[in-house]
């Protein structure tokens, strides 16, 4: 427990030293609040340099704050989940490169809490990120747009962030098992996108797929109201991410961690 | 008394057999060396041991009984220390002492204490990253060192070292030996004859040679007689090894040793002949097989 403790703070302590813990959560806010700003800005950037002929009347709708929002979501779901994935791809790939895994693995501690302490420091700054981004996001839509209520503002970022939590732990999981950074990003973003497009493409028979959690997070937002079919996705993405965290653990400990 | 005792321990990757069921037994307090040619085993071996690799059979007994995870007895300096770049010295020291499972106070004492011994006090604050090979080492023998482990294992500890390194790390691991039994793998036969008082030669996956070192010299020791030509004697050499009282020549250049059954009328048949022929020789010389000349014979076997 204390070498979980212990291990846990390194993770943070590097963040710091190399940035991450600044860097990350910036773009997360700059995704965020980019959406709301150009909605607001969109007629008079199209009257400026849209080069329409003159006296061209403009009638476009104003999106709604919730509109705003979902492509606040859609931005991270694709953006957002690329820095992620490539800030996190050597989690322990690269130790496992340099050797130092093995540094850390000659001392008494347990497998289960090297793993367990980098999908902790993943999920750390993966939340905040998430959290500041999309606050800051509601903030200059209601400033600009409309105010969303708060409650649904709230919903659907924790619904949101199961997703981004199952794209780190899978994130950890293709980092343990593969030692070069580049493959682990690739095949992660790969298995990340192909779920996603499989979920929507055949929606009807995958209630139970992690992505739907975007779907349900854009529901919550729109209309206040949960699906019904949310317990089962939430219950199968829990399910998904024990058991990848499981499959790590014990994959680490196969690996041979000094060269 | 028995620390650790390796029973049939194999390990095999794929087809390859690194270690080909092996037995040796370590008695505390000693300084054990192994010794062996590049890929006979000896990295492997001592993994398995630590506990970083599984053995593919075979067992490790620690103090007499089977041992599960022997990681909180044994300090272990790898052949490639690696570090996290962006800590200092002193940190570093401090997180491996935490997860060696001391509190924080303890572990901040005991790294000042190494730090001071292996002498990067004055470097403890800087970054491992701006560290050169030999500091590195010296931070790698402090880790291992921090939870007072029963077992200190240490993989080739002054290979990549410069001399003046080498000579540091060596009288480290003298004072070392007071407090700690040691097991260090090598391949510089001379570190071995220095500092161990036991020995275990490796060779392709197999230990061929395991005794104290004096007792191993004892026994295989064999006088032998060395000459050094002004010029080139191929023809002699070669005539002299139908004598019965010569078991080997070696011929490295102008400089020959042969190793004599019976020094005594050997020697006095060699130089007679020299005399006869009138060969140029520039020294001849009695003495004794070292370490080395064993070491040779067992891997060219
Ligand atoms: N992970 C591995 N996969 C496959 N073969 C391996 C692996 N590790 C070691 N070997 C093989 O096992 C044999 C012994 O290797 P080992 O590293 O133990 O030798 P060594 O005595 O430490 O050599 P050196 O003096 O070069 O360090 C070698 O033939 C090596 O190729
Ligand atoms: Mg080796």
């Amino acid at each position: 427990m204390i070498q979980w403790i212990v291990l846990y703070r390194k993770e943070m302590t590097e963040m710091a030293r190399n940035y991450k813990i600044l860097w990350i959560p910036i773009v997360f806010i700059l995704l965020g609040v980019m959406q709301p700003v150009s909605s607001y800005y969109m007629p008079e950037i199209l009257d400026n340099f849209g080069g329409l002929p003159e006296g061209t009347i403009l009638d476009m709708p104003t999106p709604t704050g919730e509109e705003v929002l979902m492509q606040v979501i859609s931005n991270y779901g694709m953006l957002g989940v690329l820095i992620l994935v490539l800030s996190a791809m050597g989690v322990v790939s690269a130790e496992r490169q340099s050797g130092v895994a093995g540094m850390v693995m000659i001392k008494p501690v347990p497998y289960s809490s090297y793993i367990l302490s980098k999908w902790a420091g993943l999920l750390t700054i993966t939340l905040i990120s998430l959290f500041i981004g999309y606050v800051a996001s509601w903030y200059y839509t209601s400033l600009l747009i409309e105010t969303v209520a708060f409650e649904r503002i709230f919903q659907s970022v924790v619904i949101y962030s199961i997703w981004l939590v199952f794209v780190v732990t899978l994130t950890l999981f293709f980092s343990t098992i593969m030692k070069g950074n580049g493959s682990v990003a690739f095949v992660t973003i790969f298995v990340v996108f192909a779920i996603s497009t499989v979920t929507s493409i055949l929606g009807k028979y995958m209630t139970w797929s992690p992505a739907k959690m975007t779907e349900h997070t854009g529901q919550v937002l729109l209309s206040g109201e949960l699906d019904s079919s949310f317990l089962l996705a939430f219950i199968t993405t829990i399910a998904i991410i024990i058991v990848v965290l499981i499959s790590s653990i014990q994959i680490f400990k196969q690996k041979e961690l000094l060269e | 008394m028995e620390l650790l005792k390796a029973s049939d321990l194999v390990k095999r990757f794929g087809n390859t057999n690194a270690v080909k069921g092996i037995n040796f037994h370590i008695e505390e307090g000693r300084c054990v060396s192994l010794l062996g040619p590049n890929g006979a085993g000896k990295t492997t071996t001592l993994k398995m041991l630590s506990g970083l690799l599984e053995p593919t059979s075979g067992s490790i007994d620690f103090k007499g009984e089977k041992a599960k995870d022997l990681r909180q007895f044994i300090g272990y300096l790898p052949q490639y220390p690696a570090f996290y770049n962006w800590m200092s010295g002193k940190e570093f020291l401090v997180f491996a002492g935490q997860l060696a499972k001391l509190n924080r106070k303890e572990a901040e004492k005991r790294s000042e204490e190494l730090l001071e011994r292996v002498g990067l006090t004055n470097a403890q604050k800087r970054k491992i990253g701006g560290y050169s090979g030999g500091m590195k080492q010296r931070l790698g023998l402090a880790q291992a060192l921090i939870h007072r482990p029963k077992l200190l294992i240490l993989d080739e500890p002054v290979s990549a070292l410069d001399p003046l390194g080498r000579r540091e790390v060596l009288d480290m691991m003298r004072e070392i030996k007071e407090e700690t039994t040691i097991l260090f793998s090598t391949h510089v036969l001379h570190d071995a004859e220095e500092i161990s008082d036991d020995i275990l030669i490796m060779h392709a996956g197999e230990i061929a040679i395991s005794g104290s070192l004096g007792s191993v010299m004892e026994e295989y020791r064999q006088p032998i007689l060395q000459i050094e030509f002004e010029s080139q004697a191929a023809d002699w050499l070669k005539s002299i090894a139908s004598y019965s009282f010569v078991s080997e020549v070696n011929i490295q250049g102008n400089k020959t040793s042969i190793v004599l059954k019976d020094m005594v009328n050997g020697k006095q048949i060699l130089l007679k002949d020299i005399v006869d022929r009138n060969l140029p020789i520039r020294k001849f010389e009695i003495s004794q097989t070292t370490l080395e000349d064993l070491f040779m014979k067992v891997v060219k076997a």
